[in-house]
């Protein structure tokens, strides 16, 4: 536990003391400010909910995910720090995770800076909070699912740009396109796109619609690439 | 304190360590030894659990490498070659963040911090970010964090690489002082380095351990070989001529500069007496007689070369 609380603190105060991190809140915020103007949510008479204003969410998160863990395990295998961190008393489980963990909660800090919309709209509008309550629960879910999908990216590679690349052009594919393609499929492949449908299923939560099955989606997927990650780092001993 | 049996480490089919097999006792210090691309970062890599071994065995501190890992890890404290650090961060919170990450409370990490700095002379740079941290700096960043948790064996690979002869100095008595209590191995591929600080020396070469023992013992395995070196004014071929008909002799080879004549000779037993009363003899004036006693260097070299000459076939088939 303390171990990975110890890397999960590290990975924390690395993405602080860079550059990168501010870039992706500052970048996320300016995204999600836009979008807020764009679709004119605060105006009078309108519906309040951000329901409008969360819709491209996911797709901006595919490219900003990738970007928060890019460097986690991809840097350490470049500087060769992997070496002191296999070698000292902590298990690759709890590396990985301690990893994973610092993604979810800088992703986690960078939601919470939309919460002033939140506000806002209380303040404006008479929002429906059982549907934003379920759009947030939504946005929890996708970023958890992308930073494992992105950390199991990063121990790909030893280069953090190909490790950024190889985590958002997948996510892109599979998680938003097939929020398209499952309309024009048919048969085995319309099941596999209904399944990975990230956009469809956060839909459905920004609707107010939660699930079971949406929830053990994200969180199946989610362990699944914590999982993978670790077997990737183990297997790379052996090289 | 450490136990190796027949390990071998294959990248691809390309042995890096070949059945390489020996032991280190509790408060020994051993050098590891061998030129480079030998296979001495690989071995210290499997014995510190970073990769595993392809077939053998080793054990730490009495723990098995591959099944009890963490224990191993514990008991260790490991100074890579390349000497890793987070450069993003300052001395003391990577000392902070290893002392965590080694088991220690607060008081025992703090009460760690303060004695490695100390023994790593590190106080004027502990609160500095290490990417701004000249390269000798940095190696006493890593050699801290290996003493950070006090362990019973210290793996440290090319400890003085890149500290300047002061430090190299420094670094060589800390470690010595060590061995009171800790066990240590540490590799070098320069000899001097070795003879200074360690107990017992283990020369590898190509995967392969060809010789190993203490310094007086690999020593004593070359003084059959000694060299004679005279220096007499006399005709190079009549003085050359009478030195070999000496029992004994071997090998006379000679140089003649300024009309003296200067002779290497081999011989099996002391002629240094028989040298001098040919020269009183045969009216030769002679300025030097002396024992050229082989350096563990000259050993070193003849042994990395005599495992090339017989690897040499070997590799082709
Ligand atoms: N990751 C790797 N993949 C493939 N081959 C490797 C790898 N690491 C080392 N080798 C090879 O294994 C052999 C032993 O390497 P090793 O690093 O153990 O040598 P060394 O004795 O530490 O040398 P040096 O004195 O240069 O540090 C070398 O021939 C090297 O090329
Ligand atoms: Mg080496």
């Amino acid at each position: 536990m303390r171990n990975i609380q110890a890397v999960m603190q590290r990975e924390l105060l690395a993405l602080f003391c860079s550059p990168i991190g501010y870039i992706v809140i500052a970048g996320f915020l300016l995204i999600t400010g836009v979008s807020v103007w764009w679709t004119d949510t605060f105006a009078p008479g309108k519906p309040a909910t951000l329901r409008e204003v969360f819709f491209w969410t996911p797709w901006i998160l595919t490219v900003i995910v990738p970007a928060i863990s890019m460097r986690m395990l991809s840097e350490e295998y470049r500087s060769g720090t992997i070496e002191s961190l296999m070698t000292a008393p902590v298990s690759d489980f709890q590396m990985v995770l301690g990893k994973y963990l610092a993604a979810l909660v800088f992703y986690l800090i960078m939601l919470a800076t939309t919460l002033l919309y939140v506000v806002l709209m209380g303040v404006y509008g008479n929002p429906d909070w059982g549907a934003t309550a379920a759009t947030y629960l939504g946005l929890v879910l996708i970023g958890a699912l992308f930073s494992a999908f992105s950390v199991f990216a990063s121990s790909l590679t030893a280069n953090q740009v190909v490790a950024w690349i190889l985590g958002w052009v997948p996510l892109l594919l599979f998680a938003c396109l097939a929020f398209f393609v499952v309309r024009q499929v048919e048969g085995v492949w319309r099941q596999v796109f209904q399944q990975v449908n990230v956009i469809g299923r956060f839909d459905d939560f920004s609707k107010g619609l939660i699930t079971t099955d949406g929830i053990t989606f994200f969180v199946a997927a989610t362990a699944l690439f914590v999982f993978l990650t670790v077997k990737v780092v183990e297997s790379r001993r052996w090289r | 304190m450490i136990e190796v049996r027949n390990l071998s480490k294959y990248y691809g089919n390309r042995a890096a360590v070949d059945d390489i097999s020996f032991d280190v006792q509790a408060g020994e210090i051993v050098g590891f030894l061998g030129p480079n691309g030998a296979g001495k970062t690989t071995t210290l890599r499997i014995l510190t659990c970073y990769m595993p071994a392809t077939s053998g065995s080793a054990k730490v501190a009495g723990h098995d490498v591959l099944t009890e890992s963490m224990q191993v890890r514990s008991a260790v404290g490991y100074l890579p070659e390349s000497v890793p650090l987070y450069h993003e961060m300052r001395v003391r919170e990577y000392l902070r963040f290893r002392g965590k990450l080694r088991g220690l409370d607060r008081a025992a990490r703090e009460a760690a911090i303060a004695r490695v700095t100390n023994k790593c002379w590190l106080r004027d740079v502990i609160d500095r970010p290490i990417g701004q941290l000249s390269k000798g700096y940095r190696q006493r960043v890593g050699l801290a964090d290996a003493l950070l948790h006090n362990p019973k064996v210290l793996v440290l690979d090319e400890p003085t690489v890149g500290l300047d002869p002061t430090q190299i100095r420094e670094t060589r008595s800390l470690i010595r002082a060590l061995a009171a209590d800790h066990t240590v191995i540490l590799s070098s591929h320069i000899l001097p380095e070795v003879e200074a600080t360690c107990q017992r020396i283990i020369i590898i070469h190509n995967g392969k351990l060809v010789a190993q023992g203490t310094p007086e013992e690999l020593r004593e395995r070359i003084t059959g070989e000694t060299n004679l070196i005279v220096e007499v004014r006399g005709p190079q071929a009549a003085v050359a001529d009478h030195v070999r008909k000496l029992g004994g002799v071997t090998d006379v080879q000679a140089a003649t500069h300024d009309g003296w004549c200067r002779l290497t000779v081999a011989a099996r037993r002391d002629v240094r007496e028989d040298v001098f009363q040919l020269a009183v003899a045969q009216q030769w004036p002679l300025r030097e007689l002396r024992r050229e006693v082989a350096s563990l260097e000259d050993f070193f070299v003849k042994i990395v070369a005599g495992a090339r000459a017989h690897d040499g076939p070997a590799a082709r088939d």
